[in-house]
């Protein structure tokens, strides 16, 4: 009883998923996005999942070059304030 | 001033085209190597990019010991640790595509395969001896010197002594590296993805760069508050 019920699950998943790859082999219908993305034997998602890894990196650099140039910028701002304050001091009497 | 360089954005968009061309371009039918000739425009350039990174480092240290300033060492360090981050990407790349044409992820037949890795450990070496000291002009001087010997190999260790030995790699046995298991068109992506890939050493080395700047900058604060 218990092994015919293990069986009838691994069947129907078995079948879902062999449903989902009959209906990614048929484009009737789909998207031109879908149609396009499946064409030249799918190298265009080989295509998006480089795109999508360049962007991240790309914004990653992006980002820790703009928060460098804050503290660049931060730093510059507190060593000038330092100097004006001394040059201050020195020129009272 | 803020935002970005414009080189910068000017690079984001090159990459993103060369990548995107690479990949939509038509490639001749190429025996053995099928789609994954495209990796033409992707593993070579490690190599090239880390060529330039470590001229780069070679002059940096050439400068340090002239004028012993301390920002040439930062620049030397930082070349040299994005020209070792391409030569890692370059050494795996060419792993995985040597399982899927020769058969193997790696052989010990392969000149070029194992010279590479022996010149990628030279400059594991050199971060070896920077972390063994704490001054840091000695670590500058001593890095400096030990940086010139190192890069002086590479040329010997990557393009010399491969082109002279029988080899699956081409560029060896004295064959040009565009022998006839590549394409002519393949020139026109691959040539921009190098200059890509240079430019984007450059940004990364840029920021390292900045970074150790700025890093230093504050430990000097740290230590000499009244200066």
């Amino acid at each position: 009883m218990i092994q015919e019920q293990q069986q009838a699950y691994v069947d129907t998943l078995a079948q879902s998923f062999g449903e989902n790859w009959q209906g990614a082999g048929s484009m009737e219908g789909s998207s031109a996005f879908v149609q396009m993305m499946s064409s030249n034997e799918l190298l265009p998602v080989v295509l998006g999942v480089s795109l999508i890894i360049w962007f991240v990196l790309l914004f990653f650099l992006v980002r820790v070059d703009l928060r460098i140039k804050a503290l660049e910028n931060e730093l510059d701002e507190s060593e000038k304030d330092t100097l004006t304050k001394d040059s201050s001091e020195t020129a009272e009497p | 001033m803020r935002g970005l360089s414009p080189w910068k954005y000017l690079l984001a968009v090159w990459m993103t085209l060369v990548i995107t061309v690479g990949f939509l371009i038509r490639i001749p039918h190429i025996p053995v190597l099928e789609e994954t000739s495209r990796n033409l425009f992707l593993h070579v350039p490690m190599w090239f990019t880390m060529t330039v990174a470590f001229s780069m480092a070679f002059w940096y240290s050439i400068r340090y010991l002239q004028e012993e300033k301390l920002s040439w060492d930062r620049k030397a360090e930082t070349a040299t640790q994005v020209g070792l981050l391409f030569g890692v990407c370059g050494l795996l790349t060419g792993a995985l595509w040597a399982r899927f044409t020769w058969g193997t992820w790696w052989t010990f037949a392969e000149p070029r395969m194992n010279l590479s890795a022996l010149a990628m450990l030279i400059f594991v070496a050199y971060f070896v001896l920077r972390s063994a000291f704490n001054d840091r002009v000695k670590r500058a001087k001593i890095s400096a010197v030990f940086n010139i010997f190192g890069i002086t190999t590479i040329p010997f260790l990557l393009y010399i002594i491969p082109r002279q030995l029988p080899s699956l790699h081409p560029g060896a046995d004295g064959n040009p590296a565009f022998s006839d298991l590549t394409a002519p068109e393949l020139r026109i992506i691959f040539y921009p993805a190098v200059i890509g890939f240079i430019g984007l050493a450059l940004w990364i080395m840029n920021v390292v760069e900045r970074y150790k700047t700025v890093s230093d900058r504050l430990e000097d604060r740290r230590n000499y508050p009244f200066a």
